[in-house]
Order: structure tokens, then sequence, then C-alpha cells
């Protein structure tokens, strides 16, 4: 029905009529998104700037100004929890790239049958539910649990080990629960990244003497410089809100807030502890601020060596 | 109305705003003369439409509630009630419901299973005006002064309304009250023992009933080096994410996390002393370490250890273990020594039954709940008894002590020891307790306190006082 008003008028008036009646069109698809939009993200985003100066307790809301900003910067677990995830980003993510990098080339060149078995088993740990993944590891890692006894009983350790309840080998499991979970995923793009390099460039590489060694070093790896790239950008924005895994495997960012993260603590500051929803909201702000910097620098980072290719 | 009227202020401007940068950016001029002519018209046809179908909603809710609101407590009324667990405080309820059924036909008593996060869902539903809430709620007992204070007015004084508190175990009352107002029905108790294993008692060459009376924490602790040197067996499993074994302690001396003005008491003699407990539990060997709940309940069902400290409400994980039938005892809560007013009764747990003050149904609510949980009639006392033996769920309204299962010897404990009266005496002894609305904080930081103890980096009772305290005014700001 609205369309044919819509051209009676497109008839009557003059050309210039059309583009309007396009836009009009256009504005009628977009407008319940936008609506949408505007309700369920915009009004939150712009009321949370309110929140942030406020001391906000049930009913009772109070004005601080900075204060929440203030008292942020006064708070040793949150600066820890901060470090904890940049420690994570720096060990963690070298760490699975590598690895998925050498399986991607394992799987790429070394084995030829089962290689579809084995993607699946490597790639299976990401599409696995991260409470049921963290609460098996829990089990796996407790101090009786099934690897102590397993390395006791190979006498590679005397005493066991507490994966759980020692603050550094607590951070240990993170990185390691992280890693089983998400090299396989990232095994994958590397896989696609190798398939995509012409095979040709390998031959004349062979014809010119190169080894194994200086073929994987100055052909496969800068080739597939892109493809990594884009894997530590989405980790390090994965790692950045990092938060099953210190809250449910090592036990809400314990043993003693060794693994505490900034994501779990805004969780547990809006919450768990006194719905201190205002001083959440200034933590989220510094979070995001922190992750559109490291954003920033990744897309540059990105642009630049695209740029370079070309 | 006022809320709907502001929404449609944010919706519609929040359009318009949005309409203007997406156009700026790109052409200016056209917007003008496309706002002149067209976006006015269409962005207002839009808005009455999506007006027209909040208010379509609006209208729906709003008569679903009228529905509700008419009847007083005599016609018929429909209460809603939130609890989370259908086979222990739904079954509850669910008996209550039925001993209901028959004073008052005309309500029907809808019992709801929110399993998860009932607290953030209460907490949403206060912040918009009571919408979407129940009549009755289930709370945690240690959560609920957080709600009381944060969201004053929001329960129904049930004081004023007429019940009688004094029937009900004293502990309970505490953190339902303000002022002169109570504003809670009490639920469970936590009330609390030391369960030990008969079996390894003797097989260290000693008698269970030489233990089964009120023991000291000293005494105990030598109980498990006699033991640990015979059997080769930590004493007490202890679950290092959680802070109930401390808790246990310090309620059973009467003393508080808190002083009266909010802020932590961390050095109190109680606090200190069952500190320096722990250090010589761990010190001696005596303490077996899980990690989290399930690594501890295997803990002593399996065996690995010859005994633990809980509350009433385990009994039905160590029945999962038929084959330990005749081994377990409880003994009662060991004394904190040289603390003036120490017990040996404790708490650790429970929660309570709650009536918001914009229920629709506040009057059925108030009645359903005086004629069931704190009624003397014999229907109601039958009803408590009835909970006890179907769900282990034992209230804490003091007549019902007297229901036959309430004292019926127990076949699956050492000398079919009757625990369901031996925990029901020792919960009229126990201590209040203040929670405030820190209370978690205060739970966590020294909980993280007490691990750094254990794994060696603080040395003293004092040092652990001053890292929780220390940690406490962090993560709270204060």
């Amino acid at each position: 029905m609205g369309s044919s008003i819509f051209f009676k008028e497109f008839m009557v008036e003059n050309k210039g009529r059309f583009h309007r009646y396009l836009n009009r069109v256009g504005w009628m698809y977009i407008v319940p998104a936008l609506v949408m939009y505007c309700a369920f993200m915009l009004y939150p985003i712009l009321s949370s700037l309110v929140l942030v100066t406020q001391k906000w307790r049930g009913f009772s809301k109070q004005f601080v100004g900075f204060g929440n900003f203030v008292r942020m910067s006064g708070d040793k677990i949150f600066w820890e929890a901060l470090g904890h995830n940049f420690l994570f980003m720096a060990v963690q993510i070298p760490l699975m790239i590598m690895l998925a990098l050498m399986l991607a080339v394992i799987l790429n060149q070394g084995i030829k049958k089962f290689r579809g078995f084995f993607r699946v088993v490597y790639f299976l740990p990401c599409v696995t539910s991260l409470v049921a993944y963290s609460v098996l590891f829990r089990i796996l890692l407790q101090t009786n649990g099934m690897l102590n006894n397993l390395l006791k009983d190979l006498h590679i350790i005397l005493e066991p080990i507490g994966w759980l309840n020692n603050g550094f080998w607590a951070k240990i499991t993170i990185i390691m629960a992280l890693t089983w979970r998400w090299t396989g995923y990232n095994m994958v793009f590397f896989l696609v990244g190798l398939q995509n390099i012409d095979t040709e460039i390998y031959e004349a590489a062979e014809v010119d003497g190169a080894s194994r060694m200086r073929q994987f070093f100055l052909i496969t790896l800068p080739l597939l410089l892109p493809v990594i790239l884009f894997s530590a950008v989405t980790s390090t924005n994965g790692t950045m809100q990092l938060f099953d895994e210190p809250n449910i495997l090592t036990w809400e960012g314990g043993p003693s807030n060794a693994t505490m993260t900034v994501a779990l603590y805004i969780y547990r500051q809006a919450f768990v502890l006194n719905s201190d929803t205002g001083y959440a909201a200034a933590l989220s702000y510094v979070m995001v601020f922190i992750a559109a910097i490291l954003a920033f620098i990744q897309i540059r980072l990105m642009g630049g060596k695209d740029n370079e290719r070309r | 109305m006022t809320n709907l009227k502001t929404w449609c202020y944010h919706i519609t401007s929040n359009a318009r705003y949005c309409a203007v940068i997406s156009l700026f950016g790109v052409r200016y001029h056209r917007f003008i003369r496309f706002r002149n002519r067209n976006l006015e018209g269409w962005m207002k046809k839009i808005v009455l439409i999506s007006l027209a179908v909040i208010a379509t909603a609006i209208m729906f809710s709003c008569s679903g509630k009228t529905e509700a609101k008419a009847p007083a407590a005599a016609g018929p009324a429909k209460i809603t009630v939130w609890c989370w667990d259908p086979n222990f405080n739904g079954y509850s309820m669910k008996q209550a419901a039925e001993v209901y059924k028959k004073i008052n036909p005309n309500v029907t008593i809808d019992i709801v299973d929110i399993p998860e996060n009932i607290e953030g869902k209460i907490e949403a539903g206060l912040q918009a005006g009571g919408a979407g809430l129940p009549d009755i709620a289930l709370f945690q007992d240690y959560i609920i002064e957080k709600f009381i204070k944060n969201y004053p007015g929001a329960f129904v004084d049930l004081k004023a309304e007429g019940v009688d508190y004094s029937k009900f175990a004293q502990y309970k009352l505490g953190p339902m009250s303000e002022g002169d107002k109570i504003y809670g029905i009490p639920f469970d108790t936590g009330s609390t023992g030391f369960y030990l294993r008969s079996d390894m008692v003797k097989a260290a060459g000693l008698n269970p009933d030489d233990y089964q009376k009120n023991l000291t924490w000293t005494d105990l602790i030598k109980l498990g080096e006699k033991i640990k040197a015979k059997t080769g067996k930590p004493f007490i499993a202890y679950d290092s994410t959680s802070f109930d074994f401390l808790r246990i302690m310090v309620q059973s001396t009467g003393s508080q996390f808190f002083k009266p003005d909010g802020s932590v008491d961390f050095t109190s003699p109680a606090m200190l002393k069952s500190i320096a407990y722990l250090k010589t539990l761990n010190d001696k060997g005596l303490l077996y370490m899980t990690e989290g709940w399930n690594n501890w309940i295997a803990a002593f069902n399996n065996g690995d250890t010859a005994g633990f400290l809980s509350a009433i409400w385990i009994i039905g994980t160590l029945k999962s273990k038929p084959e330990n039938a005749g081994k377990w005892m409880v003994l009662p809560t060991p004394l904190v020594e040289g603390v003036p007013g120490a017990q040996n009764a404790s708490n650790n747990g429970g929660s309570s039954w709650y009536i918001f003050s914009k229920s629709p149904n506040k009057a059925a609510a108030v009645d359903f709940l005086k004629k069931t949980w704190a009624s003397e009639d014999p229907a109601a006392l039958e009803f408590y008894n009835t909970i006890l033996k179907g769900a282990g769920a034992m209230g804490t309204f003091l007549p019902s002590r007297s229901g036959s299962n309430y004292t019926a010897p127990d076949e699956f404990f050492y000398k079919n020891q009757a625990v369901y009266k031996d925990f029901s005496d020792w919960m009229a002894k126990v201590p209040n307790l203040l929670y405030t609305p820190n209370y978690v904080a205060m739970r966590d930081t020294v909980r993280n306190a007490l691990n750094k103890m254990f794994s060696g980096e603080l040395k003293t009772p004092d040092a652990v006082a001053a890292a929780a305290a220390a940690e406490y005014k962090q993560i709270t700001g204060q």
C-alpha cells in the first residue's frame, strides 16, 4: 500500500524526486534496525556515561564525579588484574601461535593420512562449552587429581604441584588451558593460509637449493604474516576479555586473586560483591579505552604490512 | 505511566539524534530538504506505530496485573514464589502450599524454580520499580542485608503484620531485622556439627563414645594427631575455595566480622584465635586441602579423611554413599577456648522467605506465610515434620522440634544417633551474626588471606588479619 503512494508521487513529480524516493525507501529499511540500535545500544552506552559519575547502591544514587576513577587509581586488585591480562597476553599468545604454526605446517606437509581427523581433533576444544572444559580441567588438575598422580607415578615430581592453589602454577594453568582451547582454532586459519601459498614458489626455492628450514623462514612465514597478525589481533581481544577460565577453572580468580582479570573483576564488582554498578562501569570504560588503543595499534600494524605487500 | 512517557521520549529523541548523525556526514543540504518534507512525517508514523505496539503490550501486561490486583486474602488469588532448589526449598514450599490449600482453597501458590542468579533477577526487578517480581522470594541469610539496606521499603514488615517472632530461632532474626521492623519468615537452619568417622577413631585404638560430647578445638586437634599417627590419614577435609570453616568457628563465639558501624573487625580475639587454630591444624598436617566443593565432598565420602566441619544440610550428601552407613557420627561444634560467650553451636547457611511491598497480592501472601510457616496449628507443625523427612530441611520454628522425625534415631549414623534432635538442640544456642551488605567482599578477602597462610606466604594470624583488611579496603573502596 505504502509503495503505491510512492509510485504515484514518483510519476507525478519531476526526476529529482526519484532519488528522494529511493532515499525514503532506504530509510524505511534501516529505521527498524536503527530504532533497536538506539534503544538497546546507543542509549545504554550514553547513559553509562552518567553511571560512571555515580555511587549507586540500590535505590540511592549519589553523584561522585571522578570519584570512581580516583578509587580505581588506588585499587591494587584492579592494577594486578590488568597486569595479569597483559601477562597472559605476552606469554600465551606467542606460545599458542608458535604451536599452531607448527601443527599447521606438519598437517600441511608431513601428514598425508588422517589429515581430516587431526584437523577435527585439534579444532574440537574451541567448540566445547567453556564451563564444561573448565570444570573438567579442575578435576584433572586438583592436588590429588589425575595429572599430579600421573606425574608422580612417572617419578617426574615428588610432591604434587598446586595447579589450582599456588599463585604461580595457577597462572600456568590458565595459560595451559587457553592454549589447549585456542591452538586448534588458530591452526585452521594457518592451514588455509598455507594452502593459499603457491607451490611454484617452493619449487623455485628448491631449485635454488634452499633448505626446508630456509623455505619456512623466508617463504612460509612472510607470506603467512597477514594471517598470523589476524590471529594475534583476535587473540589479544579474547585475552583482554578473559573471564570464564579464571572464574571457574581457578575459582573466582584464585588462589588469592593470583589469576584475577579485569573482566572478572568488573563482573564481581557489579554482581557479586556489593552491586557497585558505577564503579564497574568506570572500570569498563578503562578497559574499552585500553582495548581501543590495542586495536588501533593492531590495525596500523596490519594496514602497514598490507600496503607493503602491494 | 511516567515510565512509558520517558521511554517514548528516549526512543523518539534517540532515533532523531541517530538520523541526524548518520545523515550529517553524508550530505547536509539534502538532509535539510529531506527533513522538511518527509523525514518528520515518516518518523512520526514510525514512532506512532511503535507507540501503538508498546501501548498494546503495556495494556496487555497491565490487564494481567489488574486481574490479580483485585482480590484480598479471602478471594481467589495466585501467589508466585521464587526459590532455587526443587528438591529442597521448592519441595518445602510445595508442602506449605498443600497445607494452605485446606485453609484457603481460593489461593493458588505458583512455585517457580530460578536455578541461576536469582539475586540478579530480583535486583533488576527492584530497579524497574517492582516489574516482573514474584510475590514471595527466598533469600540467603548472608545476602538479605544488602537488599534491605540498598532497597529501603522493598519488603513487607511482617512484625507489623503480627507474626510472633519469639517462636523462631533467634539467630535467624538478626539479618532480617532493621530497627523495629522484621521482614522475613525464617526457613531452614544451617546448624553445624563436626562429622567424624567412628571406624577411624577405633582404628586409632580409641573409643568413639568418649568423644561424643562437647569438645574444644584443642581436644579435637589432639584426636586428629592420634588418628593421623595410627592411620596415616589427614584429619579434616578443608575446601580452600570456601570461607565456611572460619565462619563456623567465629560465629560459635558470638563475635562478629563487622563492627556495629559496618566497618570490618578482623582483629577480634575470636578471629585471631580461630585463625591460630587453623594454622596449627595446617602446620601439623591435619588438613586435607581440596579445591572446590566436589573435591571436598569426594574427600570425606571416599574416606580420605576422618572428618570435616559442616552443617546439617550435608547429611543428604553423606547418605548418597550407603556403604558408609553406621560409620559417621556428629559431634557438637568444637569450642573456641578463651573467648567469652563461645558456644558448642554455630551455623552455616540457611535462607528465609520475604514478601515484596509492591506485590499486588500482599495480603494473601502474608496470610499464607503466617498460617503455614509461623503457625502452631497441628497441620502446620506436621508440615515441618514432613519437610525434615522429605527434603532434610530443618525449619527454625522452635515449636516444630517436637515432631516425630526430629526425635527419631537415624540408622545411617553410628549407634543410630538421633542427629536431627542434636542439630535442633544446637540450633537453639546459635549466636547471632552480623552480615552487612559487604559480607561477600569480607568473606572472599578473608578466604584469600587464609589461603596465603596455608601456602606459607603469611606467617601469623595478625598478618592474615592485616592482609584481609588491606584487600577488603581495596575492593570495597572503604
